[in-house]
Protein backbone atom coordinates (compact mmCIF):
# COMPACT_ATOMS: atom_id res chain seq x y z
CA UNK A 1 0.00 0.00 0.00
CA UNK A 2 3.11 2.39 0.44
CA UNK A 3 4.84 1.48 -2.30
CA UNK A 4 0.87 2.14 -4.17
CA UNK A 5 0.71 5.70 -2.73
CA UNK A 6 4.62 6.52 -2.87
CA UNK A 7 4.15 5.90 -6.93
CA UNK A 8 1.22 7.84 -7.16
CA UNK A 9 2.83 10.77 -5.69
CA UNK A 10 6.33 10.34 -7.64
CA UNK A 11 4.22 10.09 -11.00
CA UNK A 12 1.87 13.19 -10.11
CA UNK A 13 4.68 15.15 -8.09
CA UNK A 14 6.82 14.78 -11.99
CA UNK A 15 3.78 15.52 -13.68
CA UNK A 16 2.58 18.37 -12.18
CA UNK A 17 6.71 20.13 -12.37
CA UNK A 18 6.80 19.67 -16.13
CA UNK A 19 2.99 19.23 -16.98
CA UNK A 20 4.36 18.27 -20.64
CA UNK A 21 2.18 15.00 -20.34
CA UNK A 22 -0.98 16.36 -19.74
CA UNK A 23 -1.02 19.65 -22.02
CA UNK A 24 -0.19 17.30 -24.92
CA UNK A 25 -2.75 15.01 -24.06
CA UNK A 26 -5.30 18.09 -23.66
CA UNK A 27 -4.16 19.56 -27.01
CA UNK A 28 -4.22 16.58 -28.98
CA UNK A 29 -7.91 15.84 -27.36
CA UNK A 30 -9.13 19.44 -27.93
CA UNK A 31 -7.60 18.67 -31.86
CA UNK A 32 -9.85 15.73 -32.08
CA UNK A 33 -12.74 17.49 -31.06
CA UNK A 34 -11.96 20.04 -33.64
CA UNK A 35 -11.52 17.47 -36.39
CA UNK A 36 -14.79 15.75 -35.51
CA UNK A 37 -16.36 19.04 -35.88
CA UNK A 38 -14.94 19.66 -39.53
CA UNK A 39 -15.49 15.70 -40.45
CA UNK A 40 -18.87 15.43 -39.56
CA UNK A 41 -21.40 18.24 -41.82
CA UNK A 42 -24.09 19.76 -39.61
CA UNK A 43 -22.29 20.98 -36.88
CA UNK A 44 -24.44 21.08 -33.83
CA UNK A 45 -26.91 19.18 -35.15
CA UNK A 46 -29.59 16.53 -33.45
CA UNK A 47 -27.55 13.75 -36.09
CA UNK A 48 -23.94 14.80 -34.85
CA UNK A 49 -25.94 15.17 -30.63
CA UNK A 50 -26.49 11.47 -31.34
CA UNK A 51 -23.06 10.42 -31.89
CA UNK A 52 -21.39 12.53 -29.49
CA UNK A 53 -21.05 10.34 -26.73
CA UNK A 54 -19.26 7.95 -29.06
CA UNK A 55 -17.06 10.55 -30.52
CA UNK A 56 -15.94 11.67 -27.06
CA UNK A 57 -14.70 8.19 -26.10
CA UNK A 58 -12.38 8.30 -29.30
CA UNK A 59 -11.10 11.36 -28.52
CA UNK A 60 -10.47 9.71 -24.78
CA UNK A 61 -9.37 6.63 -25.98
CA UNK A 62 -6.98 8.28 -28.32
CA UNK A 63 -5.74 10.87 -25.47
CA UNK A 64 -5.34 7.65 -23.38
CA UNK A 65 -2.82 5.89 -25.62
CA UNK A 66 -0.90 9.02 -25.84
CA UNK A 67 -0.11 9.67 -22.26
CA UNK A 68 0.02 6.07 -21.69
CA UNK A 69 2.61 5.37 -23.79
CA UNK A 70 4.46 8.18 -22.28
CA UNK A 71 3.88 6.79 -18.79
CA UNK A 72 6.76 4.64 -18.96
CA UNK A 73 8.73 6.07 -21.75
CA UNK A 74 9.88 8.56 -18.98
CA UNK A 75 11.17 5.20 -16.57
CA UNK A 76 13.23 4.32 -19.48
CA UNK A 77 15.69 7.26 -18.72
CA UNK A 78 18.76 6.27 -16.43
CA UNK A 79 17.43 2.96 -16.31
CA UNK A 80 14.41 3.94 -13.45
CA UNK A 81 12.58 0.72 -14.71
CA UNK A 82 15.03 -1.70 -13.60
CA UNK A 83 14.60 0.02 -9.87
CA UNK A 84 11.39 0.18 -9.91
CA UNK A 85 11.82 -3.37 -9.99
CA UNK A 86 13.62 -3.57 -7.40
CA UNK A 87 11.12 -2.66 -4.89
CA UNK A 88 10.55 -4.49 -1.87
CA UNK A 89 6.87 -5.79 -2.26
CA UNK A 90 4.58 -7.30 -4.58
CA UNK A 91 4.97 -5.34 -8.16
CA UNK A 92 1.09 -5.19 -8.61
CA UNK A 93 1.10 -2.25 -6.00
CA UNK A 94 3.79 -0.77 -8.31
CA UNK A 95 0.99 -1.06 -11.49
CA UNK A 96 -1.54 0.43 -9.18
CA UNK A 97 0.25 2.93 -8.73
CA UNK A 98 0.95 3.63 -11.88
CA UNK A 99 -2.61 2.95 -12.92
CA UNK A 100 -3.79 5.79 -10.59
CA UNK A 101 -1.67 8.37 -11.95
CA UNK A 102 -3.04 7.62 -15.44
CA UNK A 103 -6.21 8.20 -14.02
CA UNK A 104 -5.98 10.94 -12.24
CA UNK A 105 -4.19 12.31 -15.09
CA UNK A 106 -6.49 11.22 -17.90
CA UNK A 107 -8.85 12.44 -15.47
CA UNK A 108 -8.27 16.35 -15.74
CA UNK A 109 -8.09 15.97 -19.92
CA UNK A 110 -11.35 14.05 -19.94
CA UNK A 111 -12.98 16.92 -18.12
CA UNK A 112 -11.82 19.86 -20.17
CA UNK A 113 -12.97 17.41 -23.21
CA UNK A 114 -16.03 17.14 -22.39
CA UNK A 115 -16.90 20.78 -21.33
CA UNK A 116 -15.57 21.62 -24.66
CA UNK A 117 -17.31 18.90 -26.34
CA UNK A 118 -20.94 20.18 -24.22
CA UNK A 119 -19.78 23.95 -26.03
CA UNK A 120 -19.19 22.18 -30.01
CA UNK A 121 -22.54 20.18 -29.96
CA UNK A 122 -24.43 22.15 -27.78
CA UNK A 123 -25.14 18.82 -25.18
CA UNK A 124 -26.17 20.45 -22.15
CA UNK A 125 -23.58 17.99 -19.60
CA UNK A 126 -23.47 20.33 -16.78
CA UNK A 127 -26.97 19.34 -15.38
CA UNK A 128 -25.52 15.29 -15.11
CA UNK A 129 -22.46 15.73 -14.34
CA UNK A 130 -22.01 14.04 -11.27
CA UNK A 131 -23.27 10.91 -13.09
CA UNK A 132 -21.30 11.26 -15.65
CA UNK A 133 -18.12 11.60 -13.77
CA UNK A 134 -19.24 8.43 -12.11
CA UNK A 135 -19.23 6.68 -15.36
CA UNK A 136 -16.30 8.42 -16.79
CA UNK A 137 -14.50 7.26 -13.67
CA UNK A 138 -15.29 3.52 -14.53
CA UNK A 139 -14.21 3.95 -17.84
CA UNK A 140 -10.76 5.40 -17.72
CA UNK A 141 -10.38 2.53 -14.75
CA UNK A 142 -10.85 0.21 -17.51
CA UNK A 143 -9.02 1.86 -20.16
CA UNK A 144 -5.91 2.66 -17.75
CA UNK A 145 -5.84 -0.97 -15.84
CA UNK A 146 -4.81 -2.97 -18.57
CA UNK A 147 -3.57 0.01 -21.07
CA UNK A 148 -1.15 0.68 -17.70
CA UNK A 149 -0.14 -3.04 -18.07
CA UNK A 150 0.56 -3.07 -22.15
CA UNK A 151 2.22 -0.08 -22.04
CA UNK A 152 5.10 -1.56 -19.83
CA UNK A 153 5.45 -4.32 -22.61
CA UNK A 154 4.89 -1.63 -25.99
CA UNK A 155 7.42 0.77 -24.48
CA UNK A 156 10.51 -2.30 -24.66
CA UNK A 157 9.32 -3.92 -28.21
CA UNK A 158 10.87 -2.46 -31.43
CA UNK A 159 7.71 -0.47 -32.84
CA UNK A 160 7.07 0.81 -29.01
CA UNK A 161 3.93 3.61 -29.61
CA UNK A 162 2.11 1.90 -32.64
CA UNK A 163 2.01 -1.42 -30.10
CA UNK A 164 0.02 0.00 -27.86
CA UNK A 165 -3.01 0.86 -29.63
CA UNK A 166 -3.33 -2.63 -31.15
CA UNK A 167 -2.86 -4.42 -28.05
CA UNK A 168 -5.28 -2.12 -26.22
CA UNK A 169 -7.92 -1.64 -28.55
CA UNK A 170 -9.60 -5.12 -28.95
CA UNK A 171 -9.46 -5.76 -25.69
CA UNK A 172 -11.39 -1.80 -24.77
CA UNK A 173 -14.33 -3.38 -26.75
CA UNK A 174 -16.46 -4.37 -24.02
CA UNK A 175 -15.37 -0.89 -21.58
CA UNK A 176 -16.14 1.15 -24.62
CA UNK A 177 -19.55 -0.13 -25.35
CA UNK A 178 -20.74 0.22 -22.10
CA UNK A 179 -19.31 3.66 -21.65
CA UNK A 180 -20.77 4.89 -24.89
CA UNK A 181 -23.80 3.18 -23.82
CA UNK A 182 -24.25 5.12 -21.13
CA UNK A 183 -22.72 8.02 -21.55
CA UNK A 184 -25.58 8.22 -24.40
CA UNK A 185 -27.80 7.66 -22.12
CA UNK A 186 -27.14 9.99 -19.44
CA UNK A 187 -26.85 12.61 -22.23
CA UNK A 188 -30.27 12.41 -24.17
CA UNK A 189 -32.97 10.78 -21.15
CA UNK A 190 -30.25 11.91 -17.36
CA UNK A 191 -30.66 8.81 -16.68
CA UNK A 192 -28.46 5.47 -16.70
CA UNK A 193 -29.80 1.74 -16.59
CA UNK A 194 -27.87 -0.40 -14.65
CA UNK A 195 -26.86 -2.96 -17.33
CA UNK A 196 -23.77 -0.85 -18.66
CA UNK A 197 -22.80 0.56 -15.01
CA UNK A 198 -22.31 -3.26 -14.02
CA UNK A 199 -20.76 -4.39 -17.29
CA UNK A 200 -18.02 -1.59 -16.60
CA UNK A 201 -18.02 -2.73 -13.44
CA UNK A 202 -17.19 -6.25 -13.79
CA UNK A 203 -15.28 -5.46 -16.79
CA UNK A 204 -12.77 -2.89 -14.00
CA UNK A 205 -12.69 -5.36 -11.40
CA UNK A 206 -11.33 -8.56 -14.21
CA UNK A 207 -8.95 -6.19 -15.73
CA UNK A 208 -7.65 -4.93 -12.76
CA UNK A 209 -7.11 -8.40 -11.09
CA UNK A 210 -5.13 -10.00 -13.89
CA UNK A 211 -3.13 -6.58 -14.50
CA UNK A 212 -2.25 -6.60 -10.99
CA UNK A 213 -1.06 -10.58 -11.12
CA UNK A 214 -0.02 -9.63 -14.84
CA UNK A 215 2.37 -6.87 -14.03
CA UNK A 216 4.75 -9.15 -11.46
CA UNK A 217 5.72 -10.73 -15.26
CA UNK A 218 6.51 -7.29 -17.45
CA UNK A 219 9.17 -6.03 -15.28
CA UNK A 220 12.38 -7.66 -15.82
CA UNK A 221 14.47 -9.33 -12.94
CA UNK B 1 30.40 -12.65 -36.30
CA UNK B 2 30.92 -16.76 -36.41
CA UNK B 3 31.29 -18.66 -32.97
CA UNK B 4 32.10 -21.48 -32.43
CA UNK B 5 29.54 -24.75 -31.97
CA UNK B 6 29.67 -26.37 -28.69
CA UNK B 7 29.57 -29.90 -29.49
CA UNK B 8 30.43 -31.18 -25.92
CA UNK B 9 26.71 -30.27 -24.48
CA UNK B 10 23.89 -32.65 -26.04
CA UNK B 11 20.53 -30.53 -25.47
CA UNK B 12 17.55 -32.10 -24.67
CA UNK B 13 15.54 -29.91 -27.43
CA UNK B 14 18.13 -31.00 -29.78
CA UNK B 15 16.23 -35.13 -29.73
CA UNK B 16 14.14 -35.55 -32.67
CA UNK B 17 11.56 -37.26 -30.77
CA UNK B 18 8.78 -35.39 -32.32
CA UNK B 19 9.26 -37.12 -35.67
CA UNK B 20 7.22 -40.57 -35.83
CA UNK B 21 4.53 -38.92 -34.13
CA UNK B 22 4.31 -36.29 -36.64
CA UNK B 23 4.31 -38.81 -39.56
CA UNK B 24 1.23 -40.30 -37.40
CA UNK B 25 -0.77 -37.39 -37.56
CA UNK B 26 -0.14 -36.65 -40.84
CA UNK B 27 -1.53 -40.03 -42.19
CA UNK B 28 -4.14 -39.44 -39.65
CA UNK B 29 -4.86 -35.87 -41.66
CA UNK B 30 -4.65 -37.45 -45.01
CA UNK B 31 -6.92 -40.26 -44.78
CA UNK B 32 -9.79 -38.06 -43.13
CA UNK B 33 -9.52 -35.54 -45.72
CA UNK B 34 -9.86 -38.84 -48.47
CA UNK B 35 -13.33 -39.18 -45.97
CA UNK B 36 -14.19 -35.39 -45.61
CA UNK B 37 -14.02 -34.94 -49.38
CA UNK B 38 -16.00 -38.18 -50.10
CA UNK B 39 -18.87 -37.46 -47.44
CA UNK B 40 -18.90 -33.74 -48.22
CA UNK B 41 -19.03 -34.17 -51.82
CA UNK B 42 -22.05 -37.05 -51.58
CA UNK B 43 -24.03 -34.92 -48.67
CA UNK B 44 -27.33 -33.94 -49.93
CA UNK B 45 -27.23 -30.27 -50.69
CA UNK B 46 -29.34 -28.05 -48.76
CA UNK B 47 -33.43 -27.43 -49.62
CA UNK B 48 -33.72 -24.12 -49.47
CA UNK B 49 -30.06 -22.58 -50.03
CA UNK B 50 -28.25 -25.19 -52.30
CA UNK B 51 -24.89 -26.27 -52.56
CA UNK B 52 -23.81 -22.79 -51.01
CA UNK B 53 -24.85 -24.65 -48.11
CA UNK B 54 -21.91 -26.91 -47.85
CA UNK B 55 -19.22 -23.92 -47.26
CA UNK B 56 -20.48 -25.20 -43.14
CA UNK B 57 -17.81 -27.96 -43.88
CA UNK B 58 -15.44 -25.55 -43.96
CA UNK B 59 -16.48 -22.53 -41.89
CA UNK B 60 -18.12 -24.46 -38.70
CA UNK B 61 -14.72 -26.71 -38.58
CA UNK B 62 -12.16 -23.36 -38.85
CA UNK B 63 -14.23 -21.63 -36.16
CA UNK B 64 -13.54 -24.77 -33.59
CA UNK B 65 -10.23 -25.28 -34.50
CA UNK B 66 -9.67 -20.82 -34.34
CA UNK B 67 -10.94 -21.17 -30.61
CA UNK B 68 -8.82 -24.24 -30.01
CA UNK B 69 -5.59 -22.33 -30.79
CA UNK B 70 -6.92 -19.48 -28.64
CA UNK B 71 -7.50 -21.62 -25.99
CA UNK B 72 -4.10 -23.12 -25.80
CA UNK B 73 -2.41 -20.02 -26.27
CA UNK B 74 -4.08 -18.66 -23.25
CA UNK B 75 -3.81 -21.54 -20.86
CA UNK B 76 0.11 -22.64 -22.58
CA UNK B 77 0.96 -19.01 -21.69
CA UNK B 78 -0.29 -19.59 -18.08
CA UNK B 79 1.69 -22.75 -17.96
CA UNK B 80 4.71 -20.72 -18.89
CA UNK B 81 4.61 -18.28 -16.69
CA UNK B 82 4.26 -20.30 -13.72
CA UNK B 83 6.72 -23.37 -14.88
CA UNK B 84 8.99 -21.29 -17.23
CA UNK B 85 9.51 -24.36 -19.08
CA UNK B 86 10.28 -23.40 -22.58
CA UNK B 87 8.06 -26.01 -24.10
CA UNK B 88 4.83 -24.45 -23.10
CA UNK B 89 5.91 -21.65 -24.81
CA UNK B 90 6.23 -22.53 -27.98
CA UNK B 91 2.69 -24.29 -27.46
CA UNK B 92 1.14 -20.91 -26.90
CA UNK B 93 3.07 -19.39 -30.18
CA UNK B 94 1.85 -22.19 -32.54
CA UNK B 95 -1.29 -22.51 -31.14
CA UNK B 96 -2.19 -18.73 -31.87
CA UNK B 97 -0.55 -18.92 -35.15
CA UNK B 98 -2.78 -21.87 -36.50
CA UNK B 99 -5.59 -19.99 -34.58
CA UNK B 100 -5.19 -17.33 -36.28
CA UNK B 101 -4.71 -19.15 -39.74
CA UNK B 102 -7.68 -21.14 -39.01
CA UNK B 103 -9.71 -17.55 -37.63
CA UNK B 104 -9.00 -16.05 -41.50
CA UNK B 105 -10.22 -19.11 -43.24
CA UNK B 106 -13.50 -19.04 -40.76
CA UNK B 107 -13.86 -14.82 -41.75
CA UNK B 108 -13.42 -15.35 -45.00
CA UNK B 109 -15.59 -18.08 -45.68
CA UNK B 110 -18.53 -16.76 -43.42
CA UNK B 111 -19.23 -13.77 -45.89
CA UNK B 112 -19.20 -16.01 -48.86
CA UNK B 113 -22.23 -18.13 -47.39
CA UNK B 114 -24.00 -14.76 -45.13
CA UNK B 115 -24.29 -13.26 -48.63
CA UNK B 116 -26.26 -16.12 -49.80
CA UNK B 117 -28.30 -16.58 -47.21
CA UNK B 118 -29.10 -13.56 -45.05
CA UNK B 119 -27.75 -11.26 -48.06
CA UNK B 120 -25.51 -9.13 -46.88
CA UNK B 121 -21.41 -9.86 -46.72
CA UNK B 122 -21.17 -8.50 -43.29
CA UNK B 123 -24.03 -8.77 -40.79
CA UNK B 124 -22.76 -7.77 -36.96
CA UNK B 125 -24.22 -10.70 -35.65
CA UNK B 126 -22.92 -11.31 -32.06
CA UNK B 127 -20.71 -14.38 -32.80
CA UNK B 128 -19.25 -12.88 -35.98
CA UNK B 129 -18.28 -9.92 -33.96
CA UNK B 130 -16.59 -12.21 -30.86
CA UNK B 131 -14.58 -13.62 -33.34
CA UNK B 132 -13.56 -10.64 -35.69
CA UNK B 133 -12.37 -9.34 -31.89
CA UNK B 134 -10.45 -12.60 -30.86
CA UNK B 135 -9.38 -12.33 -34.31
CA UNK B 136 -7.84 -8.96 -33.84
CA UNK B 137 -6.31 -10.09 -30.04
CA UNK B 138 -4.33 -13.30 -31.67
CA UNK B 139 -3.14 -10.83 -34.37
CA UNK B 140 -1.58 -8.55 -32.25
CA UNK B 141 -0.80 -11.43 -30.35
CA UNK B 142 1.94 -12.57 -33.01
CA UNK B 143 2.85 -8.75 -33.89
CA UNK B 144 3.59 -8.38 -30.38
CA UNK B 145 6.01 -11.88 -30.47
CA UNK B 146 7.39 -10.69 -33.99
CA UNK B 147 7.93 -7.21 -32.65
CA UNK B 148 9.99 -8.89 -29.37
CA UNK B 149 12.08 -11.23 -31.54
CA UNK B 150 11.82 -14.52 -29.59
CA UNK B 151 13.17 -13.14 -26.33
CA UNK B 152 13.15 -14.54 -23.58
CA UNK B 153 10.97 -11.26 -21.87
CA UNK B 154 8.70 -10.90 -25.74
CA UNK B 155 7.49 -14.96 -24.25
CA UNK B 156 6.71 -13.51 -21.44
CA UNK B 157 4.83 -10.27 -22.64
CA UNK B 158 3.30 -12.77 -24.55
CA UNK B 159 2.11 -15.33 -22.32
CA UNK B 160 0.57 -12.23 -20.09
CA UNK B 161 -0.81 -10.51 -23.35
CA UNK B 162 -2.34 -14.28 -24.22
CA UNK B 163 -4.02 -14.27 -21.02
CA UNK B 164 -5.89 -11.10 -21.24
CA UNK B 165 -6.81 -11.99 -24.29
CA UNK B 166 -8.92 -14.86 -22.86
CA UNK B 167 -10.03 -13.07 -20.01
CA UNK B 168 -11.86 -10.37 -22.41
CA UNK B 169 -13.69 -13.51 -24.31
CA UNK B 170 -16.48 -13.82 -22.20
CA UNK B 171 -17.00 -9.61 -21.52
CA UNK B 172 -16.47 -9.70 -25.34
CA UNK B 173 -19.56 -11.89 -25.16
CA UNK B 174 -21.15 -10.35 -22.67
CA UNK B 175 -21.45 -6.66 -23.69
CA UNK B 176 -22.50 -7.78 -27.06
CA UNK B 177 -24.88 -9.58 -26.00
CA UNK B 178 -25.91 -6.49 -24.25
CA UNK B 179 -25.38 -4.09 -26.80
CA UNK B 180 -25.32 -5.93 -30.17
CA UNK B 181 -27.27 -7.00 -33.40
CA UNK B 182 -29.89 -9.13 -33.67
CA UNK B 183 -28.45 -12.93 -33.64
CA UNK B 184 -28.40 -14.64 -37.26
CA UNK B 185 -26.16 -17.29 -36.43
CA UNK B 186 -28.56 -20.83 -35.93
CA UNK B 187 -28.62 -21.28 -32.32
CA UNK B 188 -27.45 -24.81 -31.88
CA UNK B 189 -25.49 -27.47 -34.33
CA UNK B 190 -26.45 -30.08 -32.43
CA UNK B 191 -30.33 -30.38 -32.46
CA UNK B 192 -32.54 -29.80 -35.68
CA UNK B 193 -30.75 -27.20 -37.67
CA UNK B 194 -28.77 -29.73 -39.65
CA UNK B 195 -30.91 -31.17 -42.12
CA UNK B 196 -31.51 -35.51 -42.80
CA UNK B 197 -28.25 -36.84 -44.05
CA UNK B 198 -25.88 -34.22 -42.75
CA UNK B 199 -24.69 -35.38 -39.31
CA UNK B 200 -21.84 -37.68 -40.24
CA UNK B 201 -20.34 -35.36 -43.03
CA UNK B 202 -20.10 -32.31 -40.67
CA UNK B 203 -19.07 -35.20 -37.82
CA UNK B 204 -16.49 -35.91 -39.52
CA UNK B 205 -15.39 -32.26 -41.09
CA UNK B 206 -15.45 -31.25 -37.27
CA UNK B 207 -12.94 -34.49 -36.82
CA UNK B 208 -10.92 -33.32 -40.11
CA UNK B 209 -10.41 -29.85 -38.79
CA UNK B 210 -9.63 -31.09 -35.36
CA UNK B 211 -7.03 -33.16 -37.16
CA UNK B 212 -5.82 -30.43 -39.43
CA UNK B 213 -5.21 -28.50 -36.42
CA UNK B 214 -3.26 -31.02 -34.75
CA UNK B 215 -0.94 -31.73 -37.35
CA UNK B 216 -0.01 -28.04 -38.24
CA UNK B 217 0.16 -27.19 -34.76
CA UNK B 218 2.65 -30.30 -34.00
CA UNK B 219 4.72 -29.18 -37.32
CA UNK B 220 4.91 -25.10 -35.88
CA UNK B 221 5.99 -26.62 -32.49
CA UNK B 222 8.41 -29.09 -34.24
CA UNK B 223 9.64 -26.16 -36.43
CA UNK B 224 9.90 -23.99 -32.76
CA UNK B 225 12.17 -26.56 -30.94
CA UNK B 226 14.65 -27.27 -33.65
CA UNK B 227 15.46 -23.65 -33.66
CA UNK B 228 15.50 -23.47 -30.28
CA UNK B 229 17.99 -26.47 -30.58
CA UNK B 230 20.03 -24.56 -33.39
CA UNK B 231 20.22 -21.50 -30.91
CA UNK B 232 21.66 -23.66 -28.29
CA UNK B 233 24.04 -25.03 -30.92
CA UNK B 234 24.93 -21.50 -31.68
CA UNK B 235 25.57 -19.59 -28.20
CA UNK B 236 29.17 -20.35 -27.32
CA UNK B 237 28.64 -21.32 -23.68
CA UNK B 238 28.87 -19.48 -20.67
CA UNK B 239 29.45 -15.33 -21.82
Amino acid sequence: MNVLLAVLWKDLLTEWRSRDRVVAMLVFSLLVVMVFHFSLPGGASAQARENAPGLLWIAYVFAAVLGLNRAFAVELENDALSGIALVPADRGWVFLGKAAANVAVLGVVQAATAFAFGLVFDLDLARVALPLAGVVALGSIGICSVGTLFAAVAVRTRFREVMLPLLLLPLLVPVLSAAVRATASLAQTGEVGFAPVQLLIVTDAIYLIVSFVGFEYVLDE
Amino acid sequence: MSRPVSESAPHPLSVASGRPSLWTSGALLAGLLLLYAFLVASAPGDRVQGVIQKILYVHVPCAFAAYLGFAVTGVAGALYLWRGDERFDRAALAGAEVGVLFCTLNILTGPIWARATWGQWWAWDPRLTVTLILWFIYLAYLLLRSFTEGSERGARFAAVYGIVGLAAVPLNYFAIQLFGGAAMHPDNLEGDSLGPGMGWPFAISVLTGMAAFWHLFRLRVDLETRRAALDFAGESGPE
